[in-house]
């Protein structure tokens, strides 16, 4: 095998850690109740696939008429490239400036270019298992709808491949060109957390304009004049996006005349950023990695007294644990996007879709504000804990701790005690999110404060639960051989059962108050009871959390 | 007082033995070096005597005290320097003494004269406001260093120390060990450096492929007289020439 072929090799299984799932199945034959709670999980998500194929088909009935039907390929292409932009910046910075495997590459004898692309490939990778979720259906819909021939399937699986090339090209040349220019290195964490949170706001920003291209309702009329309409934002972000087009006359075109030119600007378009890529890789790469490892700022010798103030003394170590987890918790700047800062954007963007447009969100929220009793209480509850609870903090904090996990383990600190600081500091965070649910609910709808002291009753109880839930999902099987700390949370599979687990959590108490609500008991019955039923689940889940913890520690080995 | 008591361990669903059988007492006031090839089972060892694996079976008992009916009596008098120093890199290194000081409870003032005194002979008191990402591979073994002297423990389990320190720090390192040896403290270390081995330990225990294949003091060693020769070197090379 060539040299860049072996290390493209090298870096794909090692990023995916395809030689160790290998060697834990295979070979040790461990872990192996993994595999079907996988497929359990990818079956979980066959109900929102079917959703979402039922869209897909809605919008091409009603665009085939008017010869549209194309435009469902524009919007699914956008989207897809959107969603690769929107990642892309993540993991390009990460990968190429930040992953520890740097420090090894560079003494190799390999050029620049083959060192950034060993990274691109994994980004890329990376990038076709976020799309496939939203524009393989719409492909693959298409064709079948559409009764395409073998030429569109053709088409389709080269575009398919193209697709992240451009915008990851895009965002690898203004990064690299960024980090040469001015040495953003040293501060590494103001810039991931600057580029994420611009993502952020771009991300609202285009969910702001699609509500209002959209009309009041979901009806035939607003969906044609989404997708059709000379001013909607699809045709808009196509127009001012060309590749998008001609992706979409590719595909529609299939391998006639128009299809050809389309697939052919779009192939040398690629291929010259690509190029352009590999060319800026070589000359700017390494000296925007430069600097990496250095010191920021100067080092100053603490004076004694300093030094004397500093230094404390006595505090429990439950107090020590927490003051640890807080600090790196809000230090890295991908832990403090998806905690402290997950939970004030989560109902921040809620508001700002009930203010400018429509949706279930929107729907949702209006419904908690006029709501009366029991309506309002619990939607404004549901509410609460999803901005305080759907976020990766309970479900990640042991595996956040990576390789440093072995202190957690030699220390003379109990089980118990670590697991309580970092339960309270995961709670926290809950309770952080309920606060700003609140403010949402009191300033951007105006509910009373009455169904609101009831909702954070309920909400406080449930957090309990689900906070110990996403704990002990982690402490089964914490996530601790991770070489990037994005991959803590983001590649963390914890996090995503922890999901599924507050949610059938949720629908089991949901369901049985709807039953008793059928039964005919009353509104205050049905608060008592949902009380009820959520503290015992915190009991018990606490309970269980700390017994589990005592032993856990204990096995986990490393 | 270090009791490793018939102690085996292996991998890979007992395929691999890591090791066995190991059978070995270091006494209080006593540096006992642990030598032994790449995947010997030291590291292995060491994390037992820690806490960081479960042994498959025997027994450790530090000090009296039975590492798996009181695990936390164990850790409280034993700190462990790793072979890497993977340590919290999101602290100041002061922030992350003062973490290892509440856990011990190490009292402020102590606390205050300890961290000053160790600083100082690392050199590290400059850098210790700083994150510890900041530092250096050498800085980081020397925090680690540092938070490990801070409890003033009576064990200390030391896995390849000097690996990554400077000349200074590594000689001000053997001066330190040996004083935590002569005030009763028991210290148990891993190294492949042989010369420090030879001038430094008290005892030597050489283990291959998971076995313990010698052990005792230099003469001892020397005692066995397979015609290696009279260096620790020439006796690790006979030995492990298997």
């Amino acid at each position: 095998m060539s040299r860049l072929g072996s290390l493209l090799r090298a870096n794909l299984k090692s990023n995916f850690g395809v030689s160790v799932l290998v060697h834990r199945f295979f070979r040790e034959k461990k872990d192996r109740w993994y595999l079907p709670l996988v497929a359990l999980g990818v079956l979980g998500l066959l109900p929102a696939l079917y959703g979402y194929l039922r869209f897909i088909r809605f919008v091409f009935e009603l665009l085939q008429p008017l010869g549209q039907e194309r435009t469902l390929l524009t919007f699914a292409i956008l989207l897809g490239q959107f969603l690769v932009l929107i990642f892309g910046l993540y993991y390009v910075v990460s990968a190429f400036y930040f992953s520890r495997d740097l420090e090894m590459l560079i003494p190799l004898p390999f050029k620049p270019f083959e060192v950034m692309l060993s990274k691109f490939a994994v980004i890329l990778v990376n990038e076709y298992l976020t799309m496939i979720a939203f524009v393989v259906p719409v492909f693959v819909y298409y064709g079948i709808l559409s009764k395409a021939g073998p030429a569109y399937w053709i088409s389709a699986s080269i575009v398919y491949l193209l697709l992240p090339v451009i915008p990851l090209a895009l965002v690898s040349l203004l990064v690299v060109g960024m980090m040469r220019a001015v040495n953003f290195s040293r501060k590494k964490d103001l810039m991931i957390l600057v580029g994420s949170l611009v993502l952020v706001c771009a991300g609202m920003g285009l969910q702001f304009f699609i509500n209002r291209t959209a009309a009041a309702k979901v009806d035939y009329q607003a969906m044609t004049g989404f997708f059709t309409s000379p001013n909607s934002l699809l045709t808009k972000i196509g127009a001012g996006f060309p590749p998008a087009v001609w992706a979409t006359k590719a595909l529609a075109g299939a391998f006639g005349g128009e299809g050809l030119a389309g697939l052919g600007i779009y192939l040398g378009v690629s291929l010259l950023l690509f190029a352009g890529m590999l060319l800026a890789a070589q000359t700017l790469f390494y000296r925007g990695l430069i600097g990496i490892g250095e010191i920021s700022g100067r080092r100053k010798a603490l004076s004694r007294s300093e030094m004397s103030r500093r230094i404390e003394g006595g505090r429990h170590p439950v107090k020590a644990v927490l003051g640890r987890e807080w600090r790196i918790m809000n230090r890295t700047p991908i832990f403090l996007l998806n905690g402290v800062l997950t939970v004030i954007v989560i109902p921040l963007v809620f508001l700002l879709m009930a203010r400018v447009g429509t949706g279930n969100a929107t729907s949702f929220l209006r419904a908690i504000a006029a709501g009366t009793g029991l309506t309002g209480i619990l939607g404004a509850a549901a509410f609460m804990i999803v901005s305080g609870c759907l976020n990766g903090t309970a479900s990640s904090t042991f595996s956040r701790e990576g390789s440093q996990f072995w202190m957690s383990k030699v220390l003379p600190i109990a089980p118990r005690d670590q697991v309580i600081a970092k339960f309270i500091h995961s709670y926290g965070i809950a309770v952080l999110g309920f606060a700003a649910g609140t403010a949402v609910l009191v300033l951007g709808l105006g509910l009373k404060a009455g169904p609101l002291i009831v909702a954070w009753i309920l909400a406080l109880v449930a957090g309990v639960a689900l906070t110990a839930v996403g704990m002990i999902i982690d402490l089964a099987r914490p996530f601790l051989d991770w070489t990037n700390p994005q991959k803590a949370i983001k590649q963390n599979l914890n996090v995503l059962f922890a999901f599924f687990a507050d949610f059938g959590v949720l629908a089991i108490v949901g369901a049985l108050a709807y039953v008793l609500a059928k039964a005919g008991v009353g509104g205050r019955g049905l608060l008592a009871f949902l009380f009820a039923t959520l503290a015992l689940a915190s009991f018990v889940s606490v309970r269980y959390l700390l017994a589990f913890a005592e032993r856990r520690y204990r096995e986990i080995e490393i | 007082m270090i009791e490793i008591r018939h102690v085996s361990k292996s991998y890979n669903k007992g395929k691999v033995k890591a090791v066995d059988d190991l059978d070995l007492t270091v006494r209080p006031g006593e540096i006992f070096g642990f030598l032994g090839p790449n995947g010997a089972g030291k590291t292995t060892t060491i994390k037992m005597i820690v806490g960081l694996l479960k042994p498959d079976a025997g027994a450790i008992v530090l000090n009296g005290l039975d590492t798996r009916t009181d695990a936390l009596a164990c850790k409280a008098m034993t700190t462990y320097v790793p072979d890497y120093p993977a340590v919290y890199e999101r602290l100041t290194g002061l922030e992350y003494l003062n973490f290892i000081g509440d856990v011990y409870g190490v009292p402020k003032a102590a606390r205050l004269e300890r961290i000053e005194k160790w600083l100082e002979i690392f050199e590290l008191t400059s850098a210790v406001g700083s994150p510890i990402q900041s530092y250096s591979h050498g800085m980081k073994q020397k925090i680690v260093l540092t938070a490990a002297l801070l409890p003033a423990p009576r064990v200390m389990v030391l896995d390849e120390p000097m690996v990554g320190l400077d000349p200074r720090s590594a000689h001000h390192l053997k001066e330190i060990m040996r004083e935590h040896c002569d005030q009763g403290g028991t210290l148990f270390f891993s190294t492949h450096v042989m010369e420090v081995a030879e001038k430094l330990c008290d005892r030597i225990g050489i283990i291959s492929k998971g076995k313990l294949i010698a052990c005792g003091t230099m003469d001892e060693l020397k005692a066995l007289d397979r015609g290696a020769g009279p260096t620790l070197e020439n006796i690790f090379l006979e030995l492990t020439d298997k």
